[in-house]
Parts: structure tokens; sequence; C-alpha cells
């Protein structure tokens, strides 16, 4: 069983995946899982989504960053959102806060380092899709 | 200067853990090459020719003494004793050794410094004017500003994987000593220190030299400060998804901007803008007030202007007069001065100091001036705030020390990349070029006479020595495995109050033991053309580039 790293409750975890079948527009139907890459752009209509997973095509390839943000913020998604493909375990923490709540490794041995790193500092400067807290706003 | 609190100490700390196990895990070969490149990229290492080279951010050019004798410490504990100023007021070491680069980010966090996004792609160290909340033609220090952008833009997480890298220069007076045209985004701010809630910015998307050179457009004129961070947003996200990914040299917010016009990349920033909650990401104002209360002027001693004693000492000495002529710039304070220290001489490489140099320049900021010192992106380091009765004090010590030499915005003050002699990137060698030109020239009557003279020399299309925003640029090329050099004409940053402008190329490249010679038959066109005592830009605007080049090529036509 192919494993990936999961927010339960607020804490990430390495978990066995579920096997959901993931279809790409446009074969996708409201009410199923939806697979995109990440050059996609999102329409209210995947709020229907069962779950969405975002295809990384490359360690480097931060639209998957931007789009995450955009599902979560503009559109008000709240479902499962999915990173895999070329998922890279020092990256996690970016993922984590542009609203990814799943992620798929390219490298599946190497999820306890992910997990080990899924939060490096214990605060950012900005704000993000997970937290209202920022520099400015602690300073202030 | 900016202090920084628990949390930025924190953050650092933190930096250099999660790196520290990086290059364990890199070393143990639990990494690839290509994994930990983007990795140590990100924390300002780059493997070149003959070493790793280690890239430290000065946020904005900005250091304390406490932080230079740090950066002299690193350089004799883990380099050759040695740094280099950059063009962008970063230093770099060129000696580091892989394994010990965890220990040096260690050393930098306990003076409150890194190397974080000094490379990679992602949004690099914002850049500023050199003389800011100095300079008497400032109208609002834009420092604030910088640190507002550097906290914003540190490990942003929608914004640290960009198609490319991501410059950023911030100005706030008349004269645009940060060069705000050529970077991918340039701020010029309007307002007043006393009142920064109440500034406002002008917006410029798309500059940047390289291969393709082009000047930034204006995209929004007099945004109220408070939306700076909401109106950068959409123009990340817009270059983030849209910025060309299949080809590096296309992939600069530039050939977007080109590419979708400068009007519709506008209406596409002006569009994302309109749907970013701008309430709740907008700036606190009371924020702003606290950034700049850090910047606030150091409590100046009332003082008069040092007229009658600096006159009799320029009278008595010719060399200091000199000195006193190119290398200090009026402070806005009364009885102050800003003096820049070149790091331009013969036989050094542009830029290249000394552990000792280093350790002078933080004893004299500490000595004379509030202990604060600048790097100017024309690799020279500049202390701010002197007292103009100490002028000729410092300038005896500077001149011990090798960095009083009187040729600031002179030809020998040239700016120049590392070129081939070490960047993996480099088609052609900068460095013994800039060494020729400099001894060629060597003679400072005939360079005071020819007066100001930007020369800039990169060693290839990346453009790191700003050669196309020289008065005089020189371009090393590759033609079927030898060194050419192609030069320029006419170029400027922006300094005089107008927009920047490119240079003209002059015609073919010539081998490098020309190069001086067509410097020298540029100079005598000039010399023979020019008004009185008109600078080498004003006679070039009024002859252009026609007179130069029948002079250079008349033989081979």
């Amino acid at each position: 069983m192919p494993r990936l790293l999961k927010q339960l409750g607020g804490e990430w975890q390495v978990c066995e995946a579920t096997q959901a079948n993931y279809l790409a527009l446009p074969d996708w139907h409201p009410g199923e899982a939806l697979e995109v890459g990440v050059d996609a752009e999102p329409t209210p209509t995947w709020l229907e989504a069962s779950s969405i997973a975002v295809d990384f095509p490359a360690m480097t390839d931060g639209r998957g960053l931007s789009l995450a943000v955009l599902l979560r913020k503009r559109l008000g998604y709240t479902g499962e959102l999915v990173a895999r493909g070329n998922v890279h375990e020092d990256i996690v923490h970016f993922l984590a806060r542009c609203g990814f709540d799943t992620i798929e490794l390219a490298n599946e041995a190497r999820l306890d380092t992910a997990l080990k790193w899924v939060n490096p500092h214990t605060g950012y400067y900005q704000c993000s899709v997970i937290s209202d807290e920022s520099a400015l706003t602690r300073a202030s | 200067m900016y202090q920084y609190n628990e949390f930025d100490r924190n953050f650092v700390h933190q930096r250099v853990a999660h790196y520290r196990d990086q290059t364990e895990r890199y070393l143990q070969g639990d990494l690839s090459e290509d994994e930990f490149l983007q990795l140590r990229l990100r924390n300002g290492l780059y493997v070149q020719r003959l070493a790793p080279m280690l890239r430290v951010a000065i946020p904005y050019g900005t250091l304390s003494s406490q932080q230079l004798s740090a950066l002299a410490s690193i350089s004799r504990d883990f380099d050759r004793g040695y740094g280099h100023l950059s063009t962008r007021q970063n230093m770099q070491f060129n000696w580091p050794a892989l394994e010990d680069v965890p220990d040096i980010l260690q050393a930098l966090a306990d003076v409150n410094m890194h190397a974080i996004q000094t490379s990679g792609s992602c949004i690099r160290n914002v850049t500023t004017d050199q003389f800011a909340g100095a300079a008497a033609d400032e109208t609002i220090d834009p420092r604030p500003f910088c640190e507002l952008l550097r906290q914003w833009s540190t490990s942003h997480p929608e914004f640290e994987w960009l198609p490319r890298k991501f410059k950023i220069a911030v100005t706030g007076a008349a004269y645009d000593r940060a060069a705000i045209g050529v970077h991918d985004i340039g701020m010029r701010i309007s307002g007043s220190s006393d009142h920064p809630d109440e500034a406002v910015v002008d917006i410029y998307a798309g500059g940047g030299l390289g291969r393709t050179p082009v000047l930034g457009a204006l995209i929004r004129k007099s945004l109220p400060i408070r939306h700076l961070l909401t109106y950068t947003e959409a123009i990340m996200r817009v270059y983030n998804r849209y910025g060309r990914r299949d080809n590096k040299y296309k992939a600069r917010i530039k050939i977007l901007v080109r590419a979708l016009t400068a009007e519709g990349f506008k209406t596409q920033v002006d569009e994302e803008w309109a749907a970013i909650d701008q309430e709740q990401g907008a700036v606190p104002l009371s924020e702003l007030r606290r950034l700049s209360a850090f910047f606030a002027p150091p409590t100046f001693t009332e003082l008069d202007d040092a007229h009658a004693l600096l006159g009799d000492q320029r009278l008595e000495n010719p060399a200091f007069n000199r000195w006193m002529k190119h290398n200090v710039s009026p402070h806005r304070a009364k009885g102050y001065a800003v003096v820049t220290l070149s790091t331009k001489t013969v036989g050094t490489p542009p830029g290249d100091v000394s552990a000792e140099q280093m350790d002078a320049v933080a004893a004299w900021a500490s000595e004379f001036g509030f202990g604060e010192i600048r790097i100017a992106h024309e690799q020279n380091f500049v202390l701010p705030h002197i007292p103009q009765r100490k002028l000729h004090e410092l300038w005896q010590q500077a001149q011990s020390m090798g960095l009083g030499h009187c040729n600031a915005g002179l030809i020998s003050d040239m700016i120049c990349c590392p070129g081939g002699d070490y960047c993996s990137l480099a088609n052609a060698k900068s460095l013994p070029v800039a060494e020729a030109i400099q001894r060629r020239f060597a003679d400072y009557d005939f360079q005071h006479d020819l007066g100001e003279l930007d020369l800039n020399i990169s060693g290839c299309m990346n453009a790191c020595g700003h050669h196309h925003v020289g008065h005089i640029g020189i371009l090393g090329v590759d033609k079927k495995g030898q060194e050419f050099y192609q030069i320029s004409l006419g170029g400027h940053a922006g300094h005089s109050g107008e927009g920047p402008r490119l240079g003209q190329i002059i015609g073919p490249s010539v081998p490098r033991a020309e190069v001086c010679d067509v410097i020298e038959k540029v100079l005598q066109v000039f010399l023979g053309l020019r008004f009185e005592s008109e600078t080498f830009l004003s006679c070039f605007n009024r002859i252009g580039i026609q007179p130069f080049k029948e002079s250079i090529y008349a033989k081979a036509a």
C-alpha cells in the first residue's frame, strides 16, 4: 500500500493512501476526485470534487503553490487537496502553508524526513492560507 | 538600523538547522546533486569553477560595525582572509568548503545575518540607495519599506519557486542610485519619513539587464503605501503562474511583460489585485511607523559646516582635495558628510576587500560614524554619517589601509563581475580587463580630467557587471572558443534624474589585447570633441555614437 503524509486533526502523520480514482479534465464529473496540472485555471465547479490532486512536474515548479492558494482563498475550497508528482521532502512546509493537506512524495522512502521538516520554523514572516499570524501582526 | 527581535533570531537559527540537516543528507548521499542544488542555492551557496561561493545577504546594503567585523572573522576562519562586495550590495566568499557552510551560516545567525534567498529562482535581497537616510536629495528613507519587503519575501510560501530569479530595488531620492529601471520590480517611494504611512509608491515592472536588456514599465502610479505588499503579491502571482518555465533565457518577468505588453501585464496584475483581500493584506500603519522608527536618524551632534577647516586642509593637500571632490557627498545634517571608501585600485579585483580592511572600516564606523556601514552597488564601502571635521583624519587612516583612493565615479572606479576567473557562467575573463584598464589610465590627473565616467564590465550576457548601463560598457563574449569583448557607449543607470538608458554597441567585438586601445580611442574622441568640462555622458548625448565608430573602425573600412 503506498504511503503519504496527511494532516489529521491539525497533526501531520504518515498514513496509507486511500485508493481514490482521480480523473483529469475533461473526463471528471462533480462528485469524483479530480487531478489537475499546475497550469490549470480553477473554476467554481471544482468545489464539487471529492478530492483535488495537483500534479507537480518538477520540484522547482511553484505554479502549484499559487494554484493551491487560489483554490483555498479565492474559491473557498475546503476539501482534500493533494500534492503529487515531483514533490520533494524539503518543500513540504511551503505546500502546507499554501493549503495542501495531503502530500505524496516523489520518493516515498523519505516520508520520515518530510515529517521531520514539515514545519521547520516556529513562526513565519507572512500570513498564509493556514495562519493569520505574521511578523507584522505579531509585532503590533 | 533594523534590530532583530526574538522572532527574527529564531527564524535564522531554525533556517540554519534545516540547512545543516540538508547538507548532512547530501554528504551521506541521501540527496542527489540536483536536489541539493536547489536547496543550497536558496541558502546562498553556488558551486563555481574553482570552489563553492557563498553569497551573504546584506539587506539593502546596510550593516553594523559588529556585523562587518563578524564577516572579517568568517573570512579568516573559513575562507582566505578576504571577501568580495557584489553589485547587489552583498558580500561573497570565494573559497568556503561546502561542509563548513552550516557553521558559517551559524556564525552569521549569531550576528543577525543570513544568506537566505541570495541565489536561486526566488525573491532576492532587496537593494536600495547606498546613501539612504543620509543623502541630501532624499525625500523619504526607503529602508523601512525595504525591510518590510525583506520580511514579507523571506520564505514566502507561494513565491519561493519562481520561473527565475527576482530582483526588487527601491529608491526614495531624486537621483536614483538604486537603478530601479533595470530591476524586475522597481519602486520609487515619495513622501516624508516623518509620515511613512502617508507615502505613495510608483511601481515599475519588467526591467532587467542580462541577455535581453529592458527598461521597466511604470505599471502603477502613486499606490498608497499600505497596499505595497498586496500589489506586490499580485505581480508575483501573475509572474509565478504565467512566466515561462520552458526556457531559462526567457523566464524573467521582462519576457512576460513584453509578451503581454506593459499595458496587458498591468491589466492582468490589476485584475489579480482587485481579487485579493486588500484590507486584510494591508500593511498596518502602526507597523510602518514601528519599522520606520528603527531607521530614525542617529542623534547628530549640532555641528556647523566645517568649510574653513576643510578649505585649509584641501589647500594644504591636493590628494585630500581630490578625495573630497570625488568621494565625499553632501549630507542632510549640517556638519556631516557621506564618505565613499573606494576598493578600486590597480592589482586588486574591484570589490575585493581583505579581513584587515573590513576590521578597519568597522572600527572607523564605530569611531566616527555611529557604527553604520553601507555597501554600494558600485562595490565600494560607504560610511554614511561622518562629521566633516573628522574627514581628514578618516582619509589618512583610509589611505594607510588602501581604501583612500580618490576615484569614486571616475574611470578606475569600475563595476566588474568576478568573470571567468571564478564564475562558471562566464564566457570571458573580466578581472584582467579591469586591471589592464586601471593600469593604462592609472594617472589620476588624466582620470580627473575625464571627470565622471562609469565603466562597467561583465564577463557574460548575464550582465552581473551591469555593462548595459555603463557610460562605457564592456561585455565578454565567446567567439569560437576565443575571448572577445563587445563595447557599448552611452548607457546610464538613471543617476541623473532621468530614466535609465541602455548603451549602444559601437561595432564588432575585439580581442582582449585590443580592449585598452579601443577605450583609449573612445576617450580621445571625447576629449577632442567635449566642450570645456562637459561629462562623457553629456558629450555622448550631444555628438552621438558616430564619431566614436568612425575613429575606432576607420582603418578597417
